[in-house]
């Protein structure tokens, strides 16, 4: 019998199973029920764009470190495919498809692997795509197709998002006051709270439908990827504002991309803090600054830029909200 | 038999080449105030004096006995008589009075006791607190420092009554009121011994914590049991407690009660090896570790002491110590492929002592150790749960434990 092979290392000598790879792989689960809605509202032009943003950001990743970096390729952590479906997830079904690869091109070239590629970047890299092409692409990137819920039956009907029409009127002419107070009412034929808790309106891809989002969230919370720290603050934090200013909250709630974003751009890992304290300042003030540009700003939507702001201040934060050290407490509880 | 498994001086050996030795003899004498002494765990002949290896390794001056058959034969009949009878016996019993203080510390002191956790820290020396200082309560440890370890539950389940009797002896000699008996939620056989064993006794009372890892450490015990949290590098003797472990105050008895100094001790083999192979031992001190009986995987980690803390040994025919709670067996090799950190914070979660193990690690890394020194390494317990529970497999402790050793210097 030949001599066992003793093997020599350091403690610990047991490892979990859980890994950053299989981290990922759920949140890509828990967005499902987003990209089925996605597919059922928006049809085949949805299903392109989810397609060309994934290939085009895992495309990006590959060439990246082949040909600039020259390392072992990463794309097998399934990082960049998940970048490329929130990325899809945040634009309009009717976007040009060279647009779309564009915005890949940006989130994972400059906003990823120019910072050094997987937990390196400092900004969100599916936002920094999107608000680049927001910036570039104005028109493109607001222009929203209706839902339908019709596969491939794309009659080419477009309009604006509920924000929008609040900050700017709507097409037939009543301004966003009228449009709110129609929306307040349940005047016929405008949306009501159930229209939007299940998507049917006008939105990217993958915000339209607040209850799809809510099951990845809770799905996140079940397999214990995410903590409910970040999304809860978030919501707290426009519900601050809202309650302040006397805005409308349920409206504020389930429009635009504010739950697409508090689930799952904002809970990112990498540019989010890491103790509970700094997930709720952060989650906080992310909602601030969300409805602040909703309301007082240019822009009728305000999640994307809301949530990169806070990625800047992440390694500020993370600074001061350090855990609390195991140390005598003040008082000192004496049985 | 090593000179120094202990903490502190090694032993002076008081044998000579050649000497013929009985089971429980003295072999060799405590060296200085934090030292242990050394007791012979067989009958037989002290073959040499001379360095013999550790699991880890590493060399130390050692007494070899060698026993003949007829003296094993001998040793086995008196062991069996030993735990049979003897200890049964005394422990049915019970406890009616205590011997003078003084004579508890000096037969602990005599008995070679230390610390069986696996810290190996002499015991009399934490039990001579000098009067002033004196702790209010003692507190014995049952909570099993680590996953696999089973030996102070199968201690626990066995002998209830000699344990809570050694604890209540120690608790006289550290000049403490009350002693604590912590133990965690998934022995509730133990406990319910435990429980029965301490009946109507106002002096002890039994501590159910919640099982985690590490429940065990001193700090975490003693935070759990009292609600005191002991500040950075200080003694539990600061919020006024004393720590032992469950197995030392068995000792305590033994060496009291039964005048049997420590040359035996419960060693848990466990890990990857047949379920029917995963069993205590009461084990002779000085045992080589290829005695014990398991099946070696093709690629094996052996590991002294449990899988969180414990050393992976490079030899087999290294001896059990006083500090060995157990083997681990395990298959192939624990590293996986390493990701990038993506700064989850489950290590932060996972730090018992409120660390940033990804930060900790960094200074490593880039050897920015004064950075190191002020972010608390040296509050590090090593206790792994952070390498343990990173998902990118990240070496985290190894990088930690470089900037621990860099700023001790």
């Amino acid at each position: 019998m030949s001599e066992p092979v003793l093997i020599f290392s350091p403690s610990p000598h047991i490892h979990t199973r859980r890994t950053t790879t299989g981290a990922m792989k759920h949140v890509f689960i828990a967005l499902l029920p987003a990209i089925a809605c996605a597919l059922y509202y928006f049809g085949l032009p949805a299903l392109t764009v989810l397609l060309v943003s994934v290939a085009a950001c895992v495309a990006t990743e590959w060439a990246v470190t082949k040909y600039m970096l020259r390392r072992p390729s990463t794309i097998s952590d399934c990082s960049a495919l998940l970048t490329g479906v929130l990325l899809a997830l945040n634009l309009p079904a009717n976007l040009p498809l060279w647009m779309v690869a564009v915005g890949a091109v940006m989130a994972i070239g400059i906003a990823k692997m120019a910072f050094g590629g997987l937990g390196c970047n400092i900004f969100n890299p599916a936002l920094v795509g999107r608000v680049f092409l927001l910036i570039s692409f104005p028109v493109a990137m607001t222009t929203w197709p209706l839902p339908d819920a019709g596969f491939g039956d794309a009659d080419g009907a477009t309009g604006a998002t509920i924000l929008s029409m609040l900050k700017f009127g709507n097409a037939d002419g009543a301004t966003g006051a009228t449009v709110l107070s129609m929306l307040e009412n349940g005047a016929p034929g405008v949306l009501d709270r159930y229209d939007m808790f299940i998507g049917d309106m006008g939105g990217s891809m993958g915000e339209v439908c607040a209850a799809a989002i809510l099951l990845g969230f809770v799905y996140l919370l079940f397999v214990r990827v995410i903590k409910w720290h970040i999304p809860v603050a978030v919501v707290a934090g426009l519900a601050f504002v809202d309650l302040c200013a006397g805005f409308p909250l349920w409206l504020d709630i389930l429009s635009g991309g504010l739950l697409l974003g508090a689930v799952f751009m904002a809970t990112d890992y990498v540019t989010s803090p890491m103790t509970r304290g700094g997930m709720l300042l952060y989650g906080f003030f992310i909602g601030v600054i969300t409805a602040s540009i909703r309301h007082w700003g240019a822009y009728p939507e305000g999640v994307s830029f809301a949530i990169l702001i806070m990625n800047g201040f992440t390694p500020l934060i993370n600074r001061y909200m350090r855990p609390a050290l195991f140390s005598p407490r003040r008082k000192e509880a004496v049985k | 038999m090593p000179l120094s498994q202990h903490i502190g001086a090694p032993a002076r050996p008081i044998v000579e080449c050649g000497q013929h030795v009985e089971r429980g003899q003295l072999l060799a004498e405590s060296a200085s105030f934090v030292s242990a002494c050394l007791h012979a765990p067989i009958t037989g002949t002290v073959a040499s004096i001379a360095p013999a290896v550790l699991p880890s390794g590493l060399s130390v001056m050692s007494v070899v006995l060698k026993a003949t058959d007829a003296e094993h034969e001998a040793d086995s009949l008196a062991r069996a008589e030993y735990w049979q009878n003897t200890v049964p016996g005394l422990a049915r019993a019970g406890l009616r009075d205590f011997p003078p203080v003084e004579d508890i510390r000096r037969i602990i002191s005599g008995a070679g006791i230390v610390g069986l956790g696996g810290a190996a820290f002499p015991s009399h020396v934490k039990l001579s607190v000098k009067s002033e200082q004196r702790p209010e309560a003692l507190i014995i440890n049952g909570c099993e420092c680590e996953p696999y370890l089973m030996c102070d539950d199968a201690l626990m389940s066995a002998y209830p009554s000699c344990i809570i009797d050694g604890a209540r002896l120690m608790k006289e000699a550290a000049g403490a009121s009350h002693v604590f008996v912590a133990i965690e939620d998934n022995k509730p056989q133990a406990a319910k011994a435990l429980a029965e064993a301490i009946g109507g006794r106002t002096d002890v009372s039994l501590r159910i914590l919640k099982t985690k890892y590490p429940q065990g450490g001193e700090k975490q015990l003693v935070e759990a049991v009292t609600g005191r949290r002991i500040a950075s590098g200080a003694l539990p003797l600061s919020v006024g407690v004393v720590v032992h472990n469950i197995a030392t105050a068995f000792a305590a008895w033994q060496a009291v009660v039964a005048g049997m100094p420590l040359i035996e001790r419960v060693v848990t083999v466990s890990g990857d090896i047949p379920e029917n192979q995963r069993r205590n031992y009461m084990s002779a001190i000085g045992t080589p570790l290829s005695e014990f009986a398991f099946t070696m995987p093709p690629e094996a980690r052996i590991v002294v002491g449990g899988p969180m803390m414990g050393r992976t040994a490079v030899r087999l025919d290294a001896p059990v110590l006083k500090g060995t709670s157990g083997i681990t067996v395990l298959s192939g090799k624990s590293r996986r492929p390493v990701q990038a950190c993506v700064r989850c914070g489950v290590c932060v979660d996972a730090c018992p002592m409120g660390l940033e193990p990804y930060l900790l690690s960094t200074y490593g890394r880039l050897r920015m150790f004064d950075d190191a020194r002020a972010a608390h390494v040296a509050d590090c317990l090593e206790c792994g749960a952070c390498s343990y529970s990173c998902p990118s497999a990240r070496p985290l402790l190894d990088y930690i434990r470089i900037a621990k050793q860099r700023i001790r210097k």
